[in-house]
């Protein structure tokens, strides 16, 4: 019978596979993500995933340094008019795209419209624009109907933000994300292949033109070492971990804080943390239920809850966590204690009396979570106790995380949800500032201090409203902060030029190995 | 023969017919959307709303799914909601990784499932038979998962010798190198389907035993080891190459927890992202195709039996 | 009573791996219903400060990520193990069973249901598990039903043809005879023929659905994740492998004890059932 042959040849591929050794192309670079990205096209979509992946294939015109300050990137410079309306910006020349063509103001102009009317955070500064056009070959005008203080922040933030594509892709792309096949920008990796859930494979382009000047956060020079960065979905935490140490993956992200102690110890690892903080929001509904409204009940919650102790089940290593209830970290300009005396009171009685003279008499509280990030869920159960020990009757509502999306739109569906927020440079970026952001927190006090907040260009005077928006925070509890997390990541030992922290996402230029 | 075949591809449509609304209704009645999930956290309704309807998926559920049977009746299984890519090319690149995984897997399992099934049968009731079924039965008896994490720990992380977890792709240099990376993964999928095949063998090989023409054989004085194998053996096959085939099938769509747990890009893992991401083309997509894979296996089996066994016959 | 004893004995009598395979069932039995007396601390409550501890005393099989007490929450799981595994079997057995049964009994009206069966069981099961439960959100109930689910249709097709057997035999043509009506032949003479096979089938299906459900634990997709279960408690502890190798190691010897006791007390009894039905039981 034939099946003894085809059981030798198969023997045989089992031995050859058994005994061949490693071999890896020189200078890949592979990254294991806890998924795979929606999509590349940085102006609609807001996943850190993407970016991460996209900021090497992408550019904007300004970028952030070491302090997080906004730098040229693509822009050279400049000037602003003394009534603060009018921007000249400065291109830079020669950059060339991946198709080979040349960068000009005609190609800002069209990613900067398309990014004003359909991009994540476009709105936010295009509701001040006036107009946008190209006046001269390397140079874009943009008039403004007021002064608008983050413009530069808003430019520079690159998730979410206006990455420079050709007019050729980007005229008449709309909320849409743009296809593989428009994937083309100015970076000093090129998009090559999407494997889905294998790899998405960037490699190095060879025509890049780097800003000059020493490399300084996202700023300065840009050198491209690897030959190919694979970026390969690992879903399964434990995968990811035991991958680097086996020597599969060269980088991992988003690792388990409880390992922390442990790999930092382990030679064959390094511990890279991510520099801005994400921080968990447990949002309130304000626009149906019990908590409408009845801001002393929600007073009542916020005090109850012992934060600490949520940060140190979910998170694990102190390095990791600080129990901060200033927005922005402490170090950034946007620091501010204002209000944080009540973060993390965890006073069940106290919160019990509160709770009473609220009016609450043992009413259910839908409390939703997601089990995709384990510290949501985590610090939701802890919370839960927590609130359960307060006299609070708290329905705990366990989803996965599209679920939980579609059921936060509907606000009779829910009275507490958690989610996490990302570092961003600007707090007119965070999402309880945005009216339409599930809770609905649109009170007249919030509105009166937004308004005089975007209207500021003052850095001072907007510091010190920003203070005032926190304290109302604190009052009226639309979200509370659960605590600022530092994530990190691991990497291969052999791994050079990472540094101790990134800045916000991983950067993979001025990065080779040994 | 050809006839038969025939038939019974036709009896196949309205299992398909069925299974289709099954699977459509099933999957768009998940609550999500998958607009919200492609635009983010930050993204407001009216852009939810907008990108729905880019997407075509503001329509009725009736009209969406005459709209898609349509186009799958002409062989288009439509585009990745999340990918953008058509859905036929997503399944073809995970159905790679869980073919070959299959493959491998079937091999450990007729290197240690069919002998020592022979072994267990032809030492019936005494201690190696014990051992062996018994050995069997709790391998049957052990989650995969936890199988699994375990062989992680021990081959990748302390002794270094095998990949942990992850598959790249078959294609250029050093290709079939890359088989490696699904050892541990066929180990873990063998340890309990080979039990299953040991304990088969056994049971037929028992069964077969008993039977009138091998009884003559012996009468004739032909040597046991001879018996054994001429008569015994190949008969049982026929049984055992039957579960084969379903082995097989179910191999490559029920893969999930062990691809999960090795991070492998199989038609598994493919299903548990795609309902995460509610990318629901990919979800109709791969179930249709296993069900037909089902049903050609299924069809196969009953060929071969009729080929092997004279006393079967076909109508 | 004494004549259930006397057939336990018999079908036991020299099996010595299946009898301490069956005094382990009945020993997770009595922990599952005698839970809250034996647990020393309460399965739910979190204790920051002995996150991780090993095993030792007072935590015997030391604490979780949570500072919970290991050995609790697995003596509340046995309580799990006890309802998946039984509610599974009878969502199984009801439908299935029944199904099964009616179908080779009205043999019009059967044709028609047992293609329904034939197009459950062209789905590839767990795959389809994974949308309903995504469907119908995690519980303790939708877990049952759908491990229920996926073993009824096999068993449907083992009853189908056991009573299809016994329909040809003499003593059901002498019910028709005596004027039986269909309930009588169907529950007085056929259905006690089967129930020996029945409960085999039952003991296979209990094995099975813990390995299913700690599988649907493990994806996320089982039990409501605060749950005690073996599973769970695998699933939420496994990136600990290294760090605290107890967590992985007690829940997973449970389950693998509990499958293993299972099947052998279920082979057992196979071997002591009428041999016309001994070939249409093969495992699940």
């Amino acid at each position: 019978m034939t099946s003894h042959n085809w059981l030798r040849s198969l023997v045989a591929v089992g031995a050859l596979v058994a005994f061949s050794g490693t071999a890896y192309a020189a200078g890949t670079l592979r990254y294991a993500t806890v998924g795979e990205p929606p999509s590349l096209d940085q102006q609609v979509i807001t996943s850190d995933l993407s970016t991460t992946i996209a900021h090497h294939i992408f550019e904007g015109l300004y970028t952030f340094n070491a302090k997080n300050e906004p730098v040229p990137l693509l822009a050279s410079g400049e000037t602003v008019s003394d009534d603060g309306k009018t921007i000249v910006i400065a291109l830079r020349e020669g950059v060339k795209f991946h198709n080979g063509e040349d960068m000009t103001a005609a190609d800002v102009v069209a990613s900067l419209k398309r990014w004003g009317e359909f991009g994540s955070r476009g709105n936010l500064l295009f509701d001040h624009v006036e107009s946008v056009e190209a006046t001269g070959d390397h140079e874009v005008t943009l008039k403004l109907t007021n002064p608008f203080g983050p413009w530069k922040n808003l430019m520079a933030f690159i998730n979410g933000g206006p990455s420079i594509y050709p007019a050729s892709v980007v005229e008449g792309a709309t909320k849409e994300p743009i296809g593989q096949d428009g994937y083309i920008g100015t970076g000093p990796y090129k998009f090559s292949a999407w494997e889905p859930n294998r790899k998405i494979e960037l490699v190095r382009f060879e025509d890049y033109t780097s800003p000059e000047g020493e490399a300084d956060g996202y700023g300065g020079e840009r050198t491209a070492e690897f030959d190919t960065l694979d970026f390969m979905p690992v879903p399964d935490v434990g995968a990811r971990i035991a991958g680097v140490r086996a020597g599969d993956y060269d980088y991992a992200e988003s690792i388990p804080g409880d390992l922390y102690e442990e790999l930092k110890n382990d030679e064959t690892v390094t511990t890279i943390l991510n520099g801005g903080p994400i921080f968990g929001l447990v949002f309130m509904n304000s626009s149906e239920g019990p908590l409408k409204e009845n801001f002393a009940l929600r007073r009542a919650i916020q005090t109850a809850l012992d934060k600490t102790t949520a940060l140190q089940v979910a998170i694990g290593p102190e390095d990791l966590w600080r129990a901060n209830g200033s927005f922005l970290p402490d170090g950034n300009v946007w620091y501010n204690d204002a209000g944080t005396e009540n973060f993390s009171k965890g006073d069940a009685e106290a919160a019990k009396t509160m709770a009473q003279e609220a009016g609450y008499s043992g009413e259910p509280i839908k409390f939703m979570v997601s089990t995709n990030y384990p510290f949501h869920y985590d610090t939701a159960i802890v919370y839960t106790k927590q609130l359960a020990n307060a006299g609070f009757n708290i329905d705990l509502q366990v989803y996965d995380w599209a679920t939980l999306i579609e059921k936060r739109a509907q606000p009779d569906q829910w009275d507490l949800f958690f989610t996490h927020h990302g570092f961003v440079p600007d707090p007119i970026l965070i999402s309880v500032m945005n009216d339409t952001y599930p809770g609905w927190w649109a009170t007249p006090e919030k509105t009166e201090l937004k308004d005089k907040f975007t209207a500021s260009s003052d850095p001072a005077e907007r510091e010190k409203i920003w203070g005032e928006i926190q304290t109302l925070i604190y009052e009226q509890v639309p979200t509370m902060k659960t605590g600022d997390i530092y994530t990190y990541n691991i990497a291969s030992s052999k791994l050079q030029g990472l540094g101790e922290a990134t800045l916000i996402w991983p950067s993979f230029w001025n990065v080779s190995k040994e | 023969m050809f006839a038969y075949t025939i038939k019974r591809l036709l009896t196949l449509i309205p299992t398909l017919l069925a299974a289709s609304v099954l699977v459509f209704l099933f999957v768009h009645l998940i609550p999500g959307d998958p607009a919200s999930i492609l635009l983010g956290d930050t993204a407001t309704p009216e852009e939810v709303a907008a990108l729905t309807k880019e997407l075509g998926l503001d329509k009725p559920l009736i009209v969406q799914y005459f709209y898609w049977l349509i186009q799958v009746v002409q062989g288009d299984f439509g585009r990745s909601l999340f990918f953008g890519a058509p859905v036929l090319s997503v399944i073809a690149n995970g159905a790679q990784t869980s073919i070959l995984l299959a493959l491998m897997t079937m091999v450990w399992i007729v290197i240690f499932g069919i002998p020592i099934g022979v072994l267990s049968a032809s030492y019936q009731g005494r201690w190696v038979d014990q051992l062996t079924s018994g050995g069997a039965m709790l391998f049957a008896s052990v989650p995969t998962f936890w199988l699994g994490l375990y062989l992680i720990l021990i081959f990748a992380v302390w002794l270094g010798w095998l990949p942990s977890s992850g598959f790249p792709a078959i294609d250029g240099v050093g290709a079939l190198g890359h088989l490696r990376y699904l050892l541990l993964p066929s180990l873990t999928l063998a340890a309990p389907n080979a039990a299953l095949i040991i304990r088969l063998v056994r049971a037929s090989m028992l069964d077969v035993s008993r039977e009138d023409h091998v009884r003559t054989a012996r009468a004739k004085g032909l040597h046991p080891s001879r018996v054994a194998i001429k008569h015994i053996f190949r008969n049982a096959l026929i049984a055992v190459a039957a579960a084969f085939g379903f082995t097989f099938a179910a191999l490559v769509s029920e893969a999930v927890v062990t691809e999960t747990v090795f991070s492998l890009p199989g038609i598994g893992q493919l299903v548990v992202q795609s309902i995460l991401r509610r990318d629901y083309p990919v979800i109709q997509g791969v179930i249709l195709v296993i069900v037909v894979l089902y049903a050609v296996v299924n069809l196969l089996v009953d060929l071969a039996y009729a080929r092997l066994d004279p006393r079967v016959s076909l109508q | 009573m004494t004549a259930v004893v006397q057939q336990v004995q018999d079908i036991f009598a020299g099996r010595r791996l299946a009898s301490i395979g069956l005094s382990w069932l009945i020993l997770i039995l009595i922990v599952a219903i005698a839970a809250p007396l034996i647990a020393p601390f309460d399965p739910y409550e979190i204790d920051p400060i002995a996150r991780l501890s090993p095993p030792g005393w007072p935590h015997l099989f030391g604490t979780d990520h949570f500072g919970r007490d290991t050995f609790s929450r697995a003596i509340y799981g046995a309580r799990m193990t006890v309802l998946i595994g039984s509610g599974s079997v009878i969502v199984a057995l009801l439908t299935g069973g029944l199904i099964g049964m009616l179908s080779a009994y009205f043999t019009r009206a059967g044709n028609v249901l047992m293609r329904g069966v034939d197009v459950l069981m062209a789905f590839p099961a767990l795959l389809l598990a994974l949308v309903l439960i995504t469907l119908l959100e995690r519980s303790v109930v939708n877990t049952i039903i759908v491990i229920g689910i996926v073993y009824a249709t096999t068993t449907a097709r083992i009853l189908y043809g056991m009573t299809l057997k016994l329909k040809r035999e003499v003593f059901v043509d002498a019910a028709i005879c005596s004027g039986a009506g269909h309930g009588s032949i169907l529950f007085r003479h056929i259905l006690p023929n089967l129930l020996s096979p029945l409960l085999v089938q039952a003991s296979f299906i209990f094995a099975f659905a813990q390995l299913q459900a700690a599988a649907l634990d493990f994806l996320g997709l089982g039990l409501p994740a605060e749950v005690p279960s073996w599973g769970n408690m695998l699933a939420e502890e496994r990136i600990y492998i290294t760090r605290a190798p107890w967590l992985l190691l007690f829940p997973g010897a449970l389950i693998i004890l509990s499958v293993f006791s299972m099947n052998l007390v279920g082979d057992a009894m196979r071997d002591s059932i009428d041999p016309r039905f001994k070939d249409d039981i093969a495992g699940v």
